[in-house]
């Protein structure tokens, strides 16, 4: 079995699309989560998430392509060129042919649509536009990324919800494993901030009204975010040959499905997800030092994920450092997954524990060592990343110090 | 207020199928078995029926006072009185506003 790395990574995210702008922001807990700007937002309640408001694609991007691109689309185009480019990846036209291409999405593309049906039902038009169809349909980011860096492997789209990202990088990470594909662009990309999807969410009676408090016993619920984030996976003698830098090993993933309520999530089934990892990567639970949780901030999600951490590790879940991403960078939904994973990476590359942001008060159902508010210098050799969709649909990424 | 502790009791009773007879002013809806999707559903379709929002956060019960708007805690929605107390205050408010 082939060893796999992690060799390049691009970031859209609320808090910048470059590494220098993502990193430290993550590190320093800074928030992104910020006033809610969308068009028709006059009937909502929710007021706040977390955008991605520093995005340009213009100067990457020529008007002719931008126009058959939707926001997610353009986000995951951008993200993955500059996964390559992080890289320093020459991808010649015999490893294009052979370069695979997966991205997680959860909502395809929302904007598209929200415009779509406004005009066709508000405004009464009699038409929509030609490239509606192409503009939303939930594999389009990964059609675009293959046609915009000539990539001829294999390809497809995962729509796993809030698992989306991380079940894509898995699949990818096991492609490469088995040697189907000696490198591949793998993440998520999700656009999905508009009237119709946040109303939706509405219905639900689980979004904060003021911001993202993982873990915190004074939580007021999930925030919603966006953006891209794609990794340039490199199977390990490949990356070393030319002398790569490399940001950590993936080295297991697991998934399961807790075939049980829709949204609520199941400690046993996310427990499970990450003993398939475990077993995967063939390392026993005392050998993670930190977990990327799923961490979402509301009070279901975090006390179950805190019982299915305290299954899998036992009495070490207190020793293990837990943080959630998802204070700084909201719930992006299908892009989640591969944002954590790139932080996940970063962990390890630079021996980092970032913190649990807005972390106020302890909550004693969840009374892990969750890295309040500031972040750890320590000795990071494996850490796991957790992704529990609704619908029980779970993937856990098992990664190590390169 | 009766009429409105009635449209209550009649969407409780189609939401969870349980005889209309049943449900008296102190029944909780914990104790008919109630789980987080049924409870969703009754408040959907309490605000459609009155044409109300209900500021419920399902997060809140241990975060009263945050955020910027009065919220409705889960703590206040148990019983069929309150439900329709929540309810007569909702409208109240659209009233006079």
């Amino acid at each position: 079995m082939n060893r796999v790395v992690i060799t390049g990574i691009g970031v859209v995210s609320p808090v910048g699309c470059t590494l220098e702008d993502f990193w430290p922001a993550l590190v320093e807990g800074r928030s992104a989560i910020g006033p809610l700007s969308v068009a028709r937002s006059e009937r909502l309640s929710a007021r706040i998430a977390a955008q991605v408001s520093k995005f340009d694609p213009a100067p990457p991007l020529e008007p002719k392509r931008l126009a058959i691109l939707d926001r997610f689309s353009q986000f995951a185009v951008v993200a993955a060129r500059a996964a390559v480019r992080d890289s320093g990846l020459d991808i010649s036209e015999r490893l294009a042919l052979e370069t695979a291409t997966v991205i997680g999405n959860a909502c395809g593309g929302q904007t598209t649509m929200d415009d779509s049906y406004f005009k066709l039902y508000f405004q009464n038009s009699p038409r929509l536009r030609p490239m509606t169809i192409p503009r939303l349909m939930n594999n389009a980011a990964a059609s675009q990324i293959t046609m915009d860096l000539g990539l001829k492997g294999p390809a497809f789209c995962v729509a796993t919800a809030c698992a989306a990202g991380t079940h894509a990088i898995g699949l990818a990470f096991h492609m490469l494993r088995s040697g189907q594909a000696p490198v591949a662009v793998a993440g998520g990309a999700e656009a999905c901030l508009t009237a119709g999807t946040i109303k939706a969410w509405e219905a639900l009676h689980v979004l904060s009204q003021d911001t993202c408090r993982p873990f915190s016993r004074t939580r007021s619920g999930l925030v919603l975010g966006e953006g891209a984030a794609v990794l340039l996976l490199e199977e390990r003698a490949h990356a070393l040959a030319r002398g790569a830098r490399v940001y950590a090993e993936i080295i297991g993933f697991g998934m399961s499905a807790d075939a049980g309520d829709i949204t609520a999530s199941d400690p046993d089934g996310a427990a499970r997800a990450m003993r398939a990892a475990l077993k995967d990567a063939r390392r026993n639970a005392d050998d993670v030092d930190y977990v990327n949780a799923h961490g979402t901030g509301t009070t279901q999600n975090d006390r179950s994920e805190t019982a299915a951490l305290r299954d899998v590790f036992g009495s070490d879940a207190r020793r293990i450092a837990v943080s959630s991403s998802k204070a700084v960078l909201g719930h992006g939904l299908g892009v989640a997954g591969a944002l954590e994973m790139a932080v996940t990476a970063l962990a390890l590359h630079r021996q980092i524990i970032p913190p649990t942001a807005n972390f106020e008060e302890v909550d004693p159902d969840c009374d892990l060592d969750v890295v309040p508010n500031v972040a750890r210098q320590a000795d990071v050799n494996v850490a796991m990343s957790n992704s529990f969709a609704f619908g029980g649909l779970n993937a856990v990424l098992l990664a190590s110090r390169a | 207020m009766e009429a409105i502790t009635d449209e209550v009791r009649q969407i409780i009773s189609k939401e969870l199928k349980i005889p209309f007879e049943r449900l008296t002013p102190d029944t909780a809806l914990q104790d008919l078995g109630a789980e987080s999707l049924d409870f969703q559903e009754i408040i959907f379709a309490l605000e459609e029926k009155f044409d109300i929002s209900i500021p419920y956060n399902a997060n809140e019960a241990a975060a009263a006072g945050k955020g910027e708007t009065a919220r409705v805690g889960l703590e206040n929605l148990q019983t069929i009185a309150q439900i329709s107390a929540a309810v007569k205050g909702l409208m109240d408010a659209k009233t006079s506003a």
